[in-house]
């Protein structure tokens, strides 16, 4: 997959993914939670997310160079914010790690990327140590990597202040091979492997993770109701 | 957390052996995969059950090896192995088993010696120089080095001006500030062709060691005693003509400093607070090279000098570190060191 392409349309076009093309990243990155959770994909998830303080003009940050050795999801860890104006609200840390060529299925993969979205690290670090599926041992080594760069080398204070806001899988290359079966016959056998990325935020993780799909406090379900009733058509009314 | 031990258990994979048929219900760690920590209770009817294991085995063990080989065995490069942790002989054989040529660069590159790898012979400031005003009674009693005429650093002095006619030392000296400002302002703006002109080669990784990622913003106020050259050393590197000249100049100056993270919050210093410096820094100019230039070379930082300021954060020591005695706490002065 060509990494390189997507990340410099995505800054040219702002466009929604940044991760690697193709209708996986589409597909699954398609939450539309609150700005706060997410103020440092300014650039790409504007049409999504409601306009806020926090993805001010001057806010934007800088992309440092072109850098061959560095990958595409760690080139977010490059980015530079401009110091804080005395009004501005907090920024938080965010820290991105990946773990590239993993010999897994991307679909059992994805059923641990998604358990620890939107848990506390210290939660997801819990969990994780006694979920059964092999994929569990290098989502963790993952995410305690995270962790340790984001104290040392992004500033994050308290490593256990630190949220799990994205993670997802990709997959990687197949490679085939043979079962012989009777009968001069052939099943193909499909060695998958699979990159896991992992985003940990500074902070408190909110309530709910799909800000769409989330359970509705009752003032909100009368708003629903009422938005419904109103919107009712009954046709060849006066 | 875990400690790091317990992450190399979980991290070393090992497969179930098929002849593990314990009775009981809790594998040992040899065994069991590395995902379960040491005292895990593995539930019965699970894929570790010795019950489960057992039917799944082919009713006629006759054909076994048969029926494993009908699978293509392939060699997936798993877990690929860290090359800085290999020795060179195993990477040499990795290669040759890929048959991978190994890299053979015919190109030579000359050495080219442009700075030293350290101060000649380090000046020794005089105890709480700075500290004492010199109308007190301790103050009056500091000795100043005044440069007279014999010493190596008159020698010194005197090697340079017969390369450099033009030398003067009261010239150099402000000419000295200037390149430190300049040098602290390039780190600021992060202009690296600028600082290789004013800082040398061996001190340019430590000037901009973990300023990537950072907002730097630096402002010299003013000077709090005109700089002063206390010390001079001029001496050969390989060859007789080779010469390279160290002069330190003690700076004493009121600067501001504030550092920026990644995200924009403040890390280190302040914009506003001024700190007065006293720093003893050594400039290098290769000599009998006539493109040399003056440039910062190495800071002398004396044991009196109080320590840098707390950080903005707390920072979490390691358990050595908690067990050393507490360190008697000094009064801090305004003076310390700005980087």
């Amino acid at each position: 997959m060509n990494y390189t392409r997507t990340l410099l349309s995505s800054i040219v076009k702002g466009s929604r993914s940044v991760y690697a093309g193709g209708s996986y990243s589409e597909s699954a990155f398609a939450t539309t939670r609150q700005p706060q959770c997410l103020p440092w994909r300014a650039g790409t998830h504007v049409s999504q997310l409601h306009a806020s303080a926090l993805l001010s003009a001057s806010g934007d940050p800088i992309y440092s160079k072109y850098d061959p050795d560095v990958s595409v999801f760690h080139r977010h860890n490059l980015k530079k914010y401009p110091p804080l104006e005395p009004g501005e609200a907090p920024r938080h840390a965010f820290v991105c790690h990946e773990k590239r060529n993993i010999r897994y299925y991307p679909k059992k993969m994805q059923v641990v990327a998604k358990f620890i979205r939107g848990m506390t690290i210290d939660d997801a670090i819990n969990q994780l140590k006694f979920c059964p599926m092999k994929g569990a041992v290098d989502v963790l080594e993952t995410i305690l990597e995270a962790q340790k760069m984001a104290v040392e080398e992004h500033n994050v204070e308290f490593p256990s202040n630190l949220w799990v806001s994205e993670s997802f899988c990709l997959p990687d290359q197949v490679i085939k091979t043979m079962r012989r079966h009777s009968k001069a016959r052939v099943g193909i056998i499909r060695h998958r492997f699979v990159h896991y990325c992992c985003t940990l935020e500074e902070g408190k993780p909110p309530k709910h993770y799909y800000h769409d799909t989330r359970p509705l406090e009752p003032h909100e379900h009368i708003q629903q109701w009422l938005k419904e009733k109103r919107e009712r058509h009954v046709p060849l009314s006066i | 957390m875990l400690s790091s031990k317990s992450i190399q258990r979980l991290v070393t994979a090992t497969s179930i052996t098929r002849s593990s048929t314990k009775a009981s219900l809790v594998i040992p760690v040899e065994q069991r995969r590395s995902v379960h920590t040491k005292d895990v209770y593995v539930k019965p009817g699970t894929a570790h059950s010795p019950t489960l294991h057992f039917k799944r085995k082919h009713w006629n063990p006759l054909y076994k090896k048969e029926r494993g080989d009908r699978v293509v065995k392939v060699d997936l490069d798993e877990d690929p192995k860290d090359l800085n942790e290999l020795t060179p002989q195993e990477i040499r054989m990795m290669m040759k088993v890929r048959g991978l040529h190994p890299f053979r660069p015919w190109n030579e590159r000359p050495i080219n010696l442009s700075c030293t790898p350290s101060i000649f012979e380090p000046y020794v400031p005089p105890e709480f120089d700075g500290k004492l005003s010199i109308v007190s009674k301790d103050g009056a009693k500091q000795k100043f080095e005044v440069m007279g005429k014999k010493g190596k650093t008159y020698l010194a002095v005197k090697k340079i001006t017969a390369y450099d006619e033009d030398f003067d030392m009261k010239v150099f000296v402000d000419e000295a500030q200037n390149i430190y400002r300049k040098a602290h302002q390039a780190i600021a703006d992060e202009d690296e062709e600028l600082l290789h002109d004013l800082v040398t080669e061996r001190a340019f990784p430590i000037v901009t060691h973990e300023t990537k990622n950072k907002t730097i913003r630096w402002q010299f106020i003013e000077s709090v005693e005109a700089p002063r050259a206390v010390h001079a050393r001029a001496s050969e590197v390989i060859s007789k003509d080779n010469i390279f000249a160290q002069i330190t100049v003690r700076l004493h100056t009121k600067q501001t400093l504030a550092v920026y993270d990644r995200f924009g919050r403040l890390m280190h210093g302040s914009e506003v607070i001024a700190k007065d410096v006293l720093e003893y820094v050594v400039f290098e100019k290769f000599i009998s090279n006539t493109n040399g230039l003056w440039r910062i070379h190495d800071k002398i930082i004396p044991d009196w000098m109080p320590k840098k300021p707390a950080s903005l954060r707390t920072v979490r020591l390691s358990l050595e570190e908690t067990a050393k005695p507490p360190e008697d706490e000094e009064v801090q002065n305004e003076t310390a060191s700005a980087v």
